[in-house]
């Protein structure tokens, strides 16, 4: 298996002893370097969903999507970000001018935070502390914010009303998801995101097979909360555009929409990347105790792994959203608060018993 | 229906009125059609009609002069239907109602100038300007009764409270299928009250019919409910027929009831679909879509016409059948009866759906019939309002087919409702198709069409309820008044009552189940 | 709104019916589409219904003359005045009587709403509408034809008038050849 920590290790040599910067300047152009790294990412992932859920989407209603920006219409994303680039964007005479300049900006920081958590291979952490998983949660919760800001500060009806709603949906939804994460970090131990995942490596050391029952319920609720935490359909709440137009970012053109409009698809990978690091074993690749049929899946590299898992996973939240109606408010909170926490708690119990009595693979 | 008129003055038309509602058992009203009278003055032709024997009455009674107003007591206490009824007499004639607590323009500006369906009425474009300022509103509506000498006096009613959170459902929403704006005061997410504004795309249909010759005035059908062009086309051929004593041959009428309810299959397709996309099913809704167009090209290879159909003429119809008709439309009905089920499966019978659907929007029986709430809207209600089976017309008396009722009352049995429908009109085509008789597919009428002196209603059950024209002929080319009955505005009269309490995504919920289309409610 | 059934059983059935819906969109995700491929298959796979009303024409008789005796029952039925005949008497040589002949015959595409009126009211068959959709232009002047100057003869695309490729109800030709 590749460790991708001897590039980094290397890199850092190289500055810092055969260039024999100081550390200061070292660390300033590392960092530099792989903030331009996470943005380039960031925004080719995105391209690479937006393109992917108009496909999918299409297939799902026995349409072809778009056909006419380059062959197949793989150009078609580009031409749509560009239109969106150079139109105007305008303000709202009666907003609150700073709530509603910061608003998509919080909104991209949350979004940015925790994808920068994401585990894409072996030794490629851009963020791994001891308690990572933890402070996803956190960073997460200032998405929150910028949507709640957002939909105030527009001084729009439809706006507030959405920005409650999405407020209310995202803090009970955050409930599951947290409890979820939970029985993770009780299977394996850590909370360190490469730790989780080395936990993982090795046969059927998957999460959802090494904690079988609890830990594939964990798994299918964490993609329902996320799905939910994420805003995305049949959860869309707060866009819930046959009730509130577009919801708490009715008032944006342009770029801030643009914001949310990135940030939406891109909280579907982060929670896609999440449930493939935590459940599915992030990058590590699957192995059955048959040492020819393992030697050849540790051939294949990691971040491909990493790559399939989310990418199956987005699929399937695409297919839920393509499939379902919007739920209501009183249903959404109804099916939180009745069914999937109560669940959680109980599963969280499960699984310390598991764990307490080695019942675990 | 040729109408016999009972005449009603002033002074009894009140008492009279709640005899016949209370006595006599009429209790859904189906029309008010106010017209100018001439040297009468002006008045108001009532339609009723008993629920129980599916009798039909009308009632003529001529305003009473108060200075330069004309005032008819309001029948609002004993038809909710009345309501945007009686406003839309107020807005076209003037005439007052008294006792009716909402005054206001229905279609027009508030600073329109004149009533226009007044004979002398200044058509001139000095009179009615065109404007560029924004249409006046007030909080208050008015109120108007006579005092005790015999005067007019006006009371205000407040609309809106100081700290109500009154939002705009449209004219521009994604949910309002048109331009319909639905003026909704809400306390959070709970809903206070909603007022309708109407007229936004208010093309003076009536008015246009009279200057117009009877051919020329089928162009205009089409063009109200655009889903269902031949039904409404339907209507307004049938009481021209029906007041020149045309008789049709078989193959006219059998062809016009196989072609209404292709109509109807492709309004409720439409209907399945647009009610899942605002429940933002959008899948569901390309799956009805894609249906709907094999529909379309069944009835475009015969009548050539995709929304506007331009099929029934006076006399018959444009064109013969075209020769594949049959055997495409057998492959039609082979082919819809397994999708219907994919509807269902994928959007119908999801709990989703279920849960946002069931108990939204209530109205039961009673109510349903007092806010005249026809079509599948009130047979999801229990209410035997089938104008097919209750006043058939083409061929509807000679085919089996049982009229759907539900009992659920709420959006989901409305949702039911279309679902069985698709069904029932696939049936009565199975039985028609195979029997169209030869034939004559138009009779030939005089160049010039004239109606005889007299005054008919004629009701066809369109998509989304009863759709009826009246005809008030005077012997010429051309019609002394033409009224239709939309389907969609008591419809739309009604969500007040049925949205009260319920939640802001019900009202959206409710207006995707309950199948208003705004050309229609507009005219 | 609290439905009876009990908590448990109203999740096995919701996830019933919620896994029949996704049974469904995963089926359709790999059955063939229905897109078609417009305006790519124009000159192939599309189909126009033959009654489908494009445009007014003139029907021409095989010397490519036309019916037309600027009688104005056209003009009189359509509903807005949409076609405008110019005529002037003249003298015909050889009977001496005295008709009508055509000078003009106006009909404005762009405010045509397809009711078919002139047609039924023309005696003559002397116009048709033919089942051209292609008429988009840029400019609305355009949109101005003067139909006895002009010789249709069929549309821009090949065996339009006879409606095209041939149509099956219930299948969509999503090909381009």
């Amino acid at each position: 298996m590749f460790d991708f920590s001897i590039v980094t290790k290397w890199f850092d040599a190289l500055l810092s002893q055969t260039l024999g910067l100081p550390s200061f300047w070292t660390i300033l152009i590392e960092c530099v370097l792989i903030g331009l790294l996470v943005l380039t990412a960031y925004a080719l992932i995105c391209i690479v969903l937006i393109f992917m859920e108009r496909k999918v989407c299409a297939y799902f209603q026995c349409r072809v999507g778009p056909m006419r920006v380059g062959p197949w219409g793989i150009f078609q994303v580009f031409a749509d970000v560009l239109k969106m680039l150079i139109k105007e964007i305008f303000t709202v005479d009666k907003s609150d001018k700073l709530l509603y300049a910061i608003a998509p900006f919080l909104v991209m920081i949350a979004s940015v935070g925790t994808f920068s958590f994401l585990p894409w291979n072996k030794g490629m952490h851009i963020l791994d502390f001891n308690v990572g998983i933890f402070l996803v949660t956190a960073i997460s919760s200032i998405g929150v914010l910028g949507v709640f800001l957002a939909g105030w500060g527009s001084n729009n009806k439809y706006s507030v009303v959405s920005a409650m709603r999405a407020a209310v949906q995202m803090i009970s939804y955050e409930v599951s998801l947290g409890l979820c994460l939970i029985c993770a970090v009780i299977l394996t131990g850590t909370m360190q995101m490469s730790g989780i995942i080395e936990a993982q490596t090795g046969p059927w050391k998957w999460l959802v097979i090494q904690g079988h029952i609890p830990a594939i319920i964990a798994f299918v609720v964490f993609l329902i909360a996320g799905n939910a935490e994420a805003n995305r359909g049949p959860f869309d709440l707060g866009e819930a555009e046959s009730e509130l137009t577009a919801g708490y970012h009715t008032e944006y053109s342009g770029m801030g929409f643009g914001y949310y409009y990135l940030a939406e698809y891109l909280n579907l990978f982060v929670i896609s990347g999440l449930a493939s690091a935590v459940f599915l074993g992030g990058w590590a690749p699957l192995n059955v105790g048959i040492t020819g049929f393992d030697n050849l899946m540790n051939i294949i590299p990691g971040f491909v792994w990493f790559f399939g898992k989310t990418f199956m996973l987005v699929w399937i939240l695409m297919w839920v959203r393509w499939t379902f109606p919007r739920l209501r408010i009183d249903n959404l909170l109804k099916l939180e608060w009745k069914y999937l926490m109560p669940l959680m708690l109980i599963v969280l119990v499960l699984t310390t018993c598991c764990v307490a009595f080695g019942l675990t693979f | 229906m040729k109408l016999n008129n009972i005449e009603l003055n002033f002074d009894n038309f009140a008492s009279e009125m709640a005899k016949l509602k209370n006595e006599k058992h009429f209790d859904y009203l189906v029309t008010i059609i106010g017209e100018d009278f001439g040297e009468e003055g002006l008045g108001c032709i009532y339609i009723l009609e008993n629920t129980d024997t599916h009798e039909r009455c009308s009632v003529r009674t001529i305003g009473k002069k108060v200075g330069d107003d004309v005032v008819i007591p309001t029948t609002l206490n004993l038809w909710n239907a009345a309501n945007l009824l009686e406003r839309e007499v107020f807005d076209f004639l003037g005439i007052k109602f008294l006792g009716h607590p909402d005054m206001r323009r229905l279609f027009l500006r508030t600073d329109f100038n004149g009533y226009p369906l007044r004979k002398d009425f200044d058509e001139s474009p000095e009179n009615n300007k065109f404007p560029v300022t924004d249409e006046p509103e007030s909080d208050f509506t008015t109120e108007w009764n006579l005092d005790r000498s015999g005067n007019l006096v006006a009371t205000q009613h407040r609309l809106f409270d100081e700290d109500d959170f009154v939002v705009n459902m449209g004219p521009n929403h994604p949910s309002m299928h048109g331009v319909l704006r639905l003026q909704t005061v809400v306390d959070g997410e709970t809903i206070k009250g909603v007022y309708p504004h109407l007229g936004y795309i208010h093309r003076g249909m009536e008015k246009m019919c009279e200057s117009m010759t009877y051919p020329q005035s089928l162009a205009l059908t089409d063009r109200l409910n655009y889903l269902c062009a031949m039904m409404q086309r339907h209507a307004l051929v049938g009481v021209i027929e029906e007041g020149m004593g045309i008789e049709l041959s078989d193959r006219i009428l059998y062809i016009r009831t196989i072609m209404d309810e292709l109509q109807r299959i492709n309004n409720h397709l439409l209907f399945l679909g647009t009610c899942a996309q605002d429940l933002s099913a959008l899948t569901a809704f390309l799956y009805c879509m894609r249906d709907r167009e094999h529909v379309l090209n069944v009835m475009e290879e015969t009548t050539g016409g995709r929304l506007i159909q331009n099929y029934y003429r006076i006399g018959g119809l444009q064109d013969d059948i075209d020769p594949n008709f049959v055997q495409n439309t057998k492959t039609l009905c082979k082919y819809l009866r397994p999708m219907v089920q994919e509807y269902m499966d994928v959007f119908g019978d999801n709990v989703i759906t279920h849960q946002r659907l069931e108990g939204v929007g209530p109205m039961g029986l009673d109510d349903c019939i007092n806010y005249a709430l026809t079509g599948p809207a009130g047979r999801a209600a229990g209410w035997h309002n089938d104008v097919r089976k209750n006043h058939p017309y083409g061929v509807y008396d000679k085919v089996k087919f049982d009229e759907i009722t539900l009992t659920g009352a709420d959006s989901m049995a409305r949702y039911i409702v279309h679902i069985k429908e698709i069904y029932q009109s696939l049936d009565i085509i199975e039985q028609l198709i195979d029997n169209i008789p030869e034939g004559e597919f138009y009779i030939k009428q005089k160049p010039i069409i004239k109606v005889p002196e007299g005054q008919w209603f004629f009701s066809v059950e369109g998509g989304a309820g009863e759709f009826g024209v009246y005809l008030d002929s005077h012997g010429d080319k051309s019609p002394y008044r033409l009224k239709m009955r939309p389907m969609g505005l008591t419809l739309t009269g009604a969500f007040d009552k049925m949205l009260r309490g319920q939640k802001i995504a019900d009202l959206v919920a409710t207006g995707a189940a309950i199948d208003f289309v705004i050309p229609d409610i507009d005219r | 709104m609290e439905n009876n059934k009990s908590y448990f059983g109203e999740i096995g059935a919701a996830i019933k019916t919620l896994a029949t819906g996704m049974k469904v969109t995963l089926i359709e995700y790999f059955t063939p589409k229905i897109t078609e491929q417009y305006p790519e298959n124009r000159k192939t796979t599309l189909h126009v219904a033959q009654r489908h009303r494009g445009r007014l024409v003139f029907k021409r008789n095989e010397d490519e003359s036309h019916n037309c005796v600027a009688c104005t029952m056209c003009e009189k039925a359509c509903p807005n005045d949409t076609i405008k005949i110019t005529a002037h008497m003249e003298e015909d040589p050889e009977t001496g009587r005295k008709k009508k002949k055509l000078d003009d015959y106006q009909y404005d595409l762009g405010d045509c709403m397809f009711c078919q009126l002139c047609v039924n009211a023309c005696n003559f068959d002397a116009i048709e509408f033919t089942n051209d959709f292609e008429n988009s232009v840029f400019d609305r002047t355009k949109l101005v034809c003067h139909l006895d100057k002009e010789v249709y003869k069929g549309g821009s695309l090949p065996n339009i008038l006879d409606g095209g490729a041939p149509l099956t109800i219930g299948k969509f030709n999503t090909k381009t050849k």
